[in-house]
Parts: C-alpha cells; sequence; structure tokens
C-alpha cells in the first residue's frame, strides 16, 4: 500500500555545493523555475515551497536533516485539490560523495497506492534535476519552465 | 509479473547528437564505461553490447568479451529505438531470459527529452534490479559528456577496471 519516486543523479559538483544548491533560495531558484524552499532547516522547522509569484506551493516540516548528507521533508501539495486530499508524502534527499562526483537520490513516497502526487511529481523530479544537474556543472540551467508548467498545471491559476 | 525500470532525463542537446552519442562506438565508449554496441542497426539485426577491449577481469584480459546480446526490435532514428537484451556473463541473469529496452527522444526546444525504459514479463528480475543501479549513472556521464564535454569520473567505476563485470554482479 504505497506508491514511491525514486530518482539517482551524478553530478560533478562537492556535496557542500550540492548542499547550497538544494537549501538556498538564491540558487534553487535558478534551476526550479524560479521556486524557493522557505525554512530555518532545523529538525521540527516548517517548510514551503514558494512560487516565484509568491504563492505557497507546497508545505511540510523538516524531518531530519544532516547538512551535505541528508534531508527529510514532510511535504504536502497545496495547489491541486487531489494532491493535497492525500495528504503529507515524504521525500528525502540522500547524498554521497564519490570523488569528484556527488551522487544524489530523491525517493518521493506515500503510503497509498496509486497516489496522484507521486504520478505527478515522477514526472517533475527528472525535469528538476536535470535541470540541477545542468545548472552545477555548466552554470546554466535547461529553462524547461514551459513544458513544465504544461504538464503540472499553471500554478498561477489555482 | 513484471519489473520495469524507466529513467527519463533532459539533455542540452539535439537529438541527432544524442542519437549519435547512443548507438555510435566512438561515443558510447566515452561515456558507458568503454563499453559499446556492435550492431548493423536494422529492425531483425542482431545487437551486442561488447565490453571494453582493455577490460581485465579477475586479472585477465578480456578482449571483446560480449557483455549482453540481443536483437534489434525497433529503430526510428533519432527518435525511437527497441532492443530485445539479454545478459551474457552472469548465469542467473542470463538465466533470466530476454528483456526489452526502449528509448524514446523527444525534442523540447534546444534541449533533448531521453526516456530509456528497461523491462521483463518477469517479477523481482535481477537483470533490472542491476539496470536500475547502472542506468542511472551511464545517463548521467551521458548528459555530462553531451553537455561539458567530458564525461563524469566516477570513482567507482574507474578506480577498479574490473567494475562493469562486478557492478552487475553486485548490483
Amino acid at each position: 500500500m504505497s506508491s514511491r519516486f525514486v530518482y539517482v543523479t551524478y553530478i560533478r559538483t562537492t556535496p557542500a555545493k550540492l548542499w547550497e544548491a538544494l537549501t538556498k533560495p538564491e540558487f534553487t531558484r535558478q534551476y526550479w523555475y524560479g521556486l524557493h524552499q522557505e525554512s530555518d532547516w532545523q529538525v521540527g522547522s516548517s517548510w514551503r515551497l514558494i512560487f516565484p509569484d509568491g504563492r505557497v506551493g507546497d508545505t511540510g516540516e523538516v524531518l531530519e536533516i544532516e547538512a551535505e548528507k541528508r534531508l527529510v521533508i514532510k511535504w504536502r501539495n497545496e495547489f491541486m485539490p487531489e494532491a493535497k486530499a492525500e495528504g503529507f508524502t515524504r521525500c528525502t534527499f540522500e547524498i554521497t560523495a564519490h570523488g569528484d562526483v556527488t551522487e544524489l537520490r530523491v525517493v518521493h513516497e506515500i503510503d497509498l497506492d496509486r497516489s496522484k502526487m507521486i504520478e505527478t511529481v515522477s514526472n517533475g523530479w527528472p525535469k528538476v534535476l536535470s535541470e540541477l544537474k545542468s545548472f552545477l556543472e555548466t552554470g546554466k540551467p535547461l529553462n524547461l519552465e514551459t513544458g513544465y508548467r504544461s504538464k503540472v498545471g499553471e500554478p498561477a491559476r489555482v | 509479473m513484471s519489473s520495469r525500470f524507466v529513467y527519463v532525463t533532459y539533455i542540452r542537446t539535439t537529438p541527432a547528437k544524442l542519437w549519435d552519442a547512443l548507438t555510435k562506438p566512438e561515443f558510447t565508449r566515452q561515456w558507458w564505461h568503454g563499453m559499446h554496441h556492435e550492431s548493423d542497426w536494422q529492425v531483425g539485426s542482431t545487437w551486442r553490447m561488447m565490453f571494453p577491449e582493455d577490460l581485465v577481469h579477475h586479472g585477465q584480459k578480456v578482449n571483446g568479451r560480449v557483455c549482453d546480446t540481443g536483437e534489434i526490435l525497433a529503430i526510428e532514428p533519432p527518435t525511437r529505438l527497441v532492443l530485445k537484451w539479454r545478459n551474457e556473463f552472469r548465469a542467473d541473469l542470463k538465466a533470466e531470459g530476454y528483456t526489452r529496452c526502449t528509448f524514446e527522444i523527444v525534442a523540447h526546444g534546444e534541449v533533448a527529452e531521453l526516456k530509456v525504459t528497461h523491462e521483463i514479463d518477469l517479477d523481482h528480475s535481477k537483470f533490472i534490479e542491476g539496470a536500475s543501479n547502472a542506468w542511472p549513472e551511464v545517463l548521467s556521464n551521458l548528459k555530462s559528456l553531451l553537455e561539458t564535454g567530458k564525461p563524469l569520473n566516477i570513482d567507482v567505476a574507474h578506480q577498479q577496471p574490473v567494475e562493469v563485470g562486478e557492478r552487475a554482479r553486485v548490483a
């Protein structure tokens, strides 16, 4: 009784830079279609994913955090009624260094069969994480924003 | 009754360049741990994945050793390739028989989307489990090569030349 999305990518960067790209708004905005995360990054602190226009895309809580290695977020969508109704998902980021390459593993899951939210993030994560890898390795993201919006839905209207 | 691995990556390149990187030995060797495909790329033709010429496995050179074999089930450059694919160097994987691997390429402006689906009509397939570990690394190399001109130098793969064989054994 669960839905689970797993994605692993290897990036030519350091765990420290990857961690910054994942958690600091000024970096996150550059590859995540202008979105950024809002949190003080302490266990138990609230966590929000904010659209460029200030609206809240997702909310939750920091469940675990170990800088440069591991981040677990309790994560609920706020702008797609069907996904929001499913309640909280759990998203785990794991970072492992392999020489000058860093492995990032993202697991997004919920204790629910055929979750709409996990289906949605299964389309979204490969795009965002491809953007992240390009951003860290080449200095610029892919700018897939148009395609992303058309699939996920235009957040501005919800 | 099936096992399935799906991986999607977006690469700043053209479908034509991505197709070349996927099918031409001189490109494939650069991002696939020195391995290359051997095929004339026609429907019904045989397909083989060859280990690198200089690979040392358990202290022995394995020149020209065949890693996987199969057949071209569908080919439509530069958008779609379907391979019938069986492992040849691990008895337990070979015993599972043929898997099917589909490569789909879609252009999105200056970015090309690559979707790799590797599947078999068998539950809990060890082959698909191994492929699930291998594809993310290989496809990360491919993206880096096409976007930056050089593949990743992942320690786990390059410190030990036996890794291509061992990797699958562990995974």
